[in-house]
């Protein structure tokens, strides 16, 4: 392979036009890698939260697992591959395109993408240790799984900023380069919704919907995400298809693994399961990412402050209107089926709890849940402020 | 962070162990259809975490095993997970090993499909779980992981600073001065977020350590009150903080062996007056029993008792009794010995009885921790035949109770094993009450005791850790109880 087939255009300077022009429109190898790295990893982690909710024993070898750590591994490979070409190599282009960290050169994604896989490789003994310290997998935010999910989460920035930097150069003079890069950015920042939304599960249970905390959850955890997508990836509907991927790829999770057996291997057991049990119903986040994409399609030229502080009011206005009924109706028997997934329950969920029952739990009511509504639009316009900051720095990322 | 270590280390050094003091692994001998089963059962340290599991199988032959964990009782009992094969060994295909998760604290069974020669059976024992100590980081794991944070730190602080002085300059072009500025700006920035991450980090774990160590089993605290001779118990929770003692009810006490209280009182330092003890309910508070004449000194006490959901513990307490007690007999159920102090040396595999009886360890060639082996007894006439007037002591061929001479160990078994034989009826469909305890092997309750039988003993038992133990073996003749007392020295 000629160098300039394997740096295509998305990484040759301005100054290799005919190169540019050449060989438009080609994504090199390792962006495709680090996109099905990430993608890995999603899948993996909502099926090993599947497998912890059906099954419940696990080993270091299930292949949950595998399709995280095939993450770390995919990532480690264009890390090596591409510090190496740019540090040592010969490649002019990939050079230039690259920045210097300790004497070592290659894209500023390379290196968040390898402190990313360092930080995976760190959390496996920290975790081993964990558990035989303090147990197996109680809570799944623990410190060293924290350090898991921010060196995944690492892996997924640099990808992004990888795709970023190509997606930046392109865009002076190359729209179909551009474009594809562009959708590319919006999947993987599609994901990344999933892993926040990930994040923020535990607040935003269904049975817990009409509870002030999930709004504030997702106040301070998706504006941030949606703005800087925004104003990263320049497209007028990032926040609409970012959620987007993020239904997705939550309502084929809940038609897909059922499909699979599954019995819990572990007591004490409080409900029967025979398939492997899925995630809850997504949360309807596309229709506040509607209401922000054109929103901001109107008021582009407002000062951030501004956009920020009209854009939390709106999505939290917009969120508690759609979930709140929403919510309501996947507690009915309405919603029993397999496309709202209602009917399924994990292996240790009791029969008197409120998830079985299909009950609220702890609901608010009155000036405890207008003042946590008030305090999720207050915390949902500072995330949109931070997102169109960085979002706006990001559009400058060149290398 | 030196609070927490010493926390730790206290932790490392003291563990209880539930059903007994320091010795968590459950030893028991099993009969289940036409197999018999010696089934040892290894509890981790931490909860959830992963029991391990050894069955000898003699009797008809075993083709497989299959092993299935579930609490005790409660509504969980009726949902088992899916079972387990245990693996033979290729060596002995009578020896089986296996693992089981035990994901929640508290009172479970390990249930035991058997498959052989003679067709299917199947038994189950019962094992408590209890997190019992935290795991101080090995140093060199303490290093790599050190390194790694720093690799971590210092990579982000070249990266923010990559980010700020190069990623937005064009290709090819060399940062400037201000660039250079504000890299070395975004440096000092990160690394102080970085380590305020870290320091939150810390503090968090920190956290996460100290409510782990909360859960750490502690038994219920017993307070001894002497009056006279009058010996009242109270069972409560005793706050480390406060300094108080708060009662606790005896409601959900269950009889073992016809008593709801089995008190072993041992006096310091020597070891060499022990007592086999019954207090009664007195009320709702507290047990009592008029205390039988004792040499004056400090004893330490272990009474066992069982909760209704099967889960037995140890409680122990320090009794000091004067040298102007009332005197009074010892009950007719109650058990006493007078052997030499541990300072006279150590007691041989013969132990003379008061009445001139003798009682005769088959002491095996090698005593080693953490090996099970059924620990045998023979009963011996005055004329050095075995005592033909041999009966059963509370339902039972006799009682050992094995404890280390550092008071880290104490453990009160039975010719079944070292469960308690409540938590044993419980997990083969008992009720838990004493109804139903003739139907247990190897007991005799239904008898009461007129029958005689064979005046030998077997106590399944493996000792947890190297050491000098002495045992206390109580087996009954005619109306008499006798306790024999041997010292092993364990490596």
């Amino acid at each position: 392979m000629s160098t300039s087939a394997n740096h295509p255009a998305a990484f040759a300077s301005p100054a290799a036009g005919a190169a540019v022009k050449a060989h438009s429109a080609r994504i090199p190898w390792y962006v495709w890698t680090g996109v099905l790295a990430i993608t890995s990893s999603s899948i993996g982690g909502a099926w090993d939260v599947s497998w912890h909710r059906s099954i419940g024993r696990d080993t270091f070898w299930t292949p949950a697992h595998m399709a995280i750590q095939a993450c770390g591994v995919l990532a480690g490979v264009i890390c090596v591959w591409l510090i190496a070409q740019a540090t040592l190599g010969h490649d002019s282009e990939l050079k230039a395109a690259s920045v210097n960290v300790f004497g070592l050169r290659a894209p500023l994604g390379i290196f968040l993408a390898g402190w990313g896989c360092v930080a995976v490789l760190t959390s496996a003994p920290f975790d081993n240790w964990w558990h035989n310290a303090y147990g197996l997998d109680v809570k799944i935010v623990s410190p060293p799984h924290a350090l898991l999910i921010l060196g995944l989460r690492g892996i997924s920035t640099g990808v992004m900023f990888l795709i970023l930097a190509a997606m930046n150069r392109a865009a002076e003079n190359d729209e179909i380069t551009f474009k594809r890069l562009q959708r590319l950015l919006l999947y993987v920042g599609g994901l990344a919704v999933v892993g926040q939304m990930f994040f923020v599960q535990e607040y935003t249970w269904d049975v817990e919907l009409h509870q002030a905390a999930a709004y504030i959850a997702m106040g301070i955890g998706l504006p941030l995400f949606f703005a800087l997508f925004w104003q990263a990836s320049r497209s007028r509907w990032a926040a609409t298809s970012t959620s987007i991927v993020y239904t997705v790829f939550i309502i084929a999770e809940i038609l897909i693994l059922p499909l699979f057996p599954a019995q819990p291997k572990l007591g004490p057991v409080y409900n029967t399961v025979t398939h492997m049990v899925p995630a809850k119903f997504p949360i309807l986040i596309v229709a506040p990412a509607l209401a922000l994409d054109l929103l901001w399609q109107r008021v582009k030229n407002w000062k951030p402050w501004q956009i920020a502080l009209l854009s939390g009011f709106v999505f939290i206005a917009v969120l508690t209107a759609v979930e709140w009924p929403f919510a309501k109706f996947l507690l009915s028997d309405a919603s029993k089926n397999r496309f709202f997934g209602t009917i399924y329950f994990q292996y240790n969920s009791r029969a008197d709890g409120a998830d079985r029952l299909r009950q609220w739990f702890h609901p608010d009511h009155g000036i405890v849940l207008y003042t946590g509504l008030l305090k999720a639009a207050v915390f949902a316009s500072i995330s949109t402020w931070i997102g169109l900051l960085f979002g706006r720095w990001m559009r400058g990322v060149q290398r | 962070m030196k609070r927490w270590l010493a926390l730790v280390f206290t932790l490392a050094l003291n563990v209880p162990a539930y059903a007994h003091i320091g010795s968590k692994d459950v030893y028991e001998e099993v009969k289940a259809g036409p197999y018999k089963l010696f089934v040892t059962i290894r509890p981790p340290n931490v909860i959830p975490g992963v029991a391990a599991l050894e069955v000898r199988s003699s009797g008809a032959p075993v083709r497989s095993i299959s092993i299935t964990p579930t609490p005790l009782t409660g509504e969980a009992s009726k949902h088992p997970p899916t079972s387990d094969a245990m693996k033979s060994s290729t060596a002995d295909p009578a020896f089986f090993t296996g693992s089981l998760w035990l994901m929640a604290s508290g009172s479970w069974q390990v249930h035991f499909d058997i498959d052989g020669s003679a067709g299917k059976a199947s038994t189950s024992v019962p094992v408590a779980a209890m997190p019992l100590s935290v795991l101080p980081m090995e140093r060199p794991l303490g290093i790599l992981l050190a390194l790694l944070g720093v690799l971590l730190v210092v990579g982000m602080v070249g990266i923010a600073a990559a980010a700020v002085g190069q990623s937005r300059l064009n290709p090819g072009v060399a940062p400037g001065p201000s660039q250079r500025r504000r890299a070395v700006a975004a440096s000092a920035i990160t690394l102080a977020v970085t380590l305020l991450l870290v320091y939150g980090g810390y503090t968090w774990w920190n956290a996460e350590a100290i409510a782990y160590a909360g859960d750490i089993y502690h038994p219920l605290s017993l307070t001894p009150i002497l009056r006279g001779n009058t010996l009242d118990l109270k069972i409560g929770q005793y706050d480390d903080a406060r300094h108080t003692f708060k009662s606790r009810s005896n409601d959900d006490l269950l009889p073992d062996h016809g008593h709801v209280m089995h008190l072993y009182a041992i006096r310091q330092p020597g070891m060499d007056a022990v007592f086999h003890l019954h207090p009664a309910v007195a009320s709702d508070q507290r047990l009592r029993m008029t205390l039988p004449s004792m040499p004056p000194g400090t004893y330490r006490l272990y009474a066992d008792i069982v909760h209704a959901n099967g889960f037995p513990e140890t409680l122990t307490a320090d009794l000091i009794v004067p040298a102007n007690v009332p005197p009074a007999p010892l009950a007719a159920e109650d058990a006493s010995a007078m052997p030499p102090a541990l300072s006279q040396g150590e007691l041989g595999t013969t132990y003379k009885l008061p009445d001139g009886y003798t009682m005769v360890w088959d002491r095996p060639q090698d005593l080693s921790a953490n090996t099970a082996s059924a620990f045998r007894f023979r009963l011996l006439d005055s004329a050095g035949q075995p005592a033909a007037d041999t009966r059963p002591y509370l339902g039972m061929a006799g009682h050992a109770a094995f404890v280390k001479t550092d008071g880290t160990v104490f453990a009160h078994t039975h010719p079944e094993g070292s469960a308690s034989m409540q938590a044993m009826m419980l997990a083969n469909g008992g009720s838990g009450e004493m109804a139903d305890i003739g139907t247990m092997g190897g007991m005799d309750m239904n008898s009461g005791g007129a029958q005689p039988i064979a005046p030998v003993v077997e106590f399944p038992y493996g000792f947890p850790s190297p050491g000098r133990y002495r045992i206390f073996i109580q087996m009954k003749h005619a109306s008499t109880v006798e306790t024999g007392v041997f010292d092993a020295e364990v490596r």
